[in-house]
């Protein structure tokens, strides 16, 4: 269930995915498209809102949908890590000397910093969408069946943007699986000791060629094994999958006004 | 790749509307194009479907230079599949990539439209140099150091007209502070520049048929 040569850091498509296939949760149960427009509309908010105490009772909002379904809290914590040092690798250059209540000062040479409230304040709205963003994706990956996802993607998507993107996600497991085996064996023969720059350079890029070829080879076999049964270029996917409810639509009708509060106001 | 590592929120909904348009302009010109290309269109979807997972799958790695670098490859991508390909599979890659956390669904736009600069720089270069009897692994480090040095530019041209929400800063200091970001990014993309030289070196080696789309033209 888990990629282990993969960054612990990084979400784990293989527990995303046994989550979405065995999630139970009253979330799992509603309709692919009532989470996408609640993704969409969590997007849109994280655009126009700049309210600090509403950003707060989002994300408070979306850890408890992600609890309550019984997903796994501390991963979450601990894919959290890389969002929040992106935000930081910006923002700590940016978030000095705006106007405002200064908190403290930095002298570098000739150079004066001053952290205001207003420019502390900038990093803490910045993390918490980073946080409500990720949190969101995750929830609707996590909670939503690999088949539903792929049939909204064929809906979508133009062909063969639809195509080339179901393909890539079927192909994703195998080749996380195969860079995975990869790289254990590497670290098996005394891979992980090599110290040196150049051969490090040279032996991860030996894997990632390695990866390159193989997986053109298995595409050419697939495609091979695709166009003897018949493959003409289209991958249709038949799953239904299930309508917006009237329920639905009443907590999509509350994000919308949420929107459109925000856009006016 | 370079990658506008800010999340939802950065930019006004007015510039990520805009980013996305153009991006999404960039993507049905490629989709068009790829719809054009009769020959093997079967074997060309299924090989940029796997390209597309391999670069994903590459992502997750953690290569152990400098306390750990991730990369996507871009240029490499771009060299392989060529800038139409290439550009639907970053396009697909960066809503993966959103979907995981790594930048924010409202920044696929921009950052689409960083890496189809990134692809597009990095095989028109490789290319291009085919004629300067150079070796391969120096035609590829090159065309993916030009690559990522333009996706670089075209990400700090993104952030400085678009201006991130909530920043008071004057358009002078925020380019400072991009700009010491952008030298941090080329220090990565001097790792990756080497990392594909020695990637196409061996595909050369082994799989030349491979590199039949950017070796076209020789």
């Amino acid at each position: 269930m888990n990629n282990s040569q993969a960054s612990g850091h990084i979400p784990d498509l293989d527990l995303i995915t046994h989550y979405s296939e065995n999630c139970r949760s009253a979330l799992s149960r509603a309709s692919p498209w009532t989470k996408l427009v609640a993704l969409i509309a969590i997007i849109i908010i994280l655009t126009i809102a700049n309210s600090v105490k509403l950003l707060v009772a989002l994300y408070a909002l979306i850890l408890i949908l992600y609890w309550q379904s019984s997903l796994p809290l501390r991963k979450l914590f601990d894919w959290c890590l890389l969002p929040i040092l992106f935000v930081l690798s910006l923002v700590v250059l940016l978030m000095w000397n705006e106007p405002g209540v200064p908190l403290f000062s930095i002298r570098f040479a000739w150079v004066s910093l001053t952290l205001t409230d207003n420019g502390l304040l900038l990093l803490i709205r910045l993390l918490l969408k980073a946080l409500i963003s990720m949190t969101s994706s995750l929830l609707l990956l996590m909670t939503t069946k690999y088949a539903h996802l792929s049939a909204i993607i064929y809906r979508i998507f133009p062909s063969p943007l639809d195509q080339i993107f179901l393909m890539s996600y079927r192909f994703l497991f195998i080749t996380l699986d195969m860079v995975d085996s990869m790289i254990r064996a590497f670290k098996s023969r005394g891979g992980g000791f090599i110290k040196s720059m150049s051969r490090q350079s040279q032996t991860f890029a030996e894997i990632f060629a390695l990866v390159f070829i193989r997986a053109y080879d298995q595409a050419e076999r697939v495609n091979k094994a695709m166009e003897s049964r018949g493959y003409d270029g289209t991958y249709t996917t038949t799953t239904e999958v299930q309508q917006i409810t009237p329920i639905e639509y009443l907590i999509l009708s509350a994000f919308l006004v949420v929107v459109a509060y925000l856009l006016l106001f | 790749m370079a990658h506008i590592h800010l999340e939802d929120g950065a930019f006004s909904l007015q510039w990520v509307s805009i980013w996305w348009i153009l991006a999404l302009i960039l993507v049905c010109l490629c989709i068009y194009w790829m719809r054009k290309m009769k020959n093997n269109n079967n074997k060309v979807l299924t090989i940029a479907g796997m390209c597309t997972a391999a670069s994903f799958a590459i992502f997750q790695v953690n290569i152990p230079l400098f306390g750990g670098v991730h990369m996507n490859l871009t240029p490499l991508i771009g060299i392989l599949g060529g800038p139409v390909v290439g550009g639907i599979i970053v396009f697909i890659v960066n809503i993966l990539s959103a979907a995981i956390g790594h930048g924010g669904w409202g920044l696929i736009g921009a950052n689409t439209l960083v890496n189809i600069t990134e692809v597009s720089i990095a095989y028109f270069t490789y290319r291009g140099l085919a004629k300067a009897k150079l070796s391969s692994f120096s035609r590829a480090g090159i065309a993916t150091l030009t690559g990522l040095m333009f996706g670089n530019i075209t990400m700090i041209v993104i952030i400085l007209v678009s201006g991130i929400q909530g920043v008071t800063q004057s358009r002078m200091d925020i380019l400072y502070g991009l700009s010491l970001l952008a030298g941090v990014n080329m220090g990565v993309a001097a790792i990756e520049a080497v990392l594909t030289g020695y990637v196409i070196s061996y595909i050369q080696k082994v799989r030349p048929d491979m590199l039949l789309e950017a070796e076209s033209l020789v």
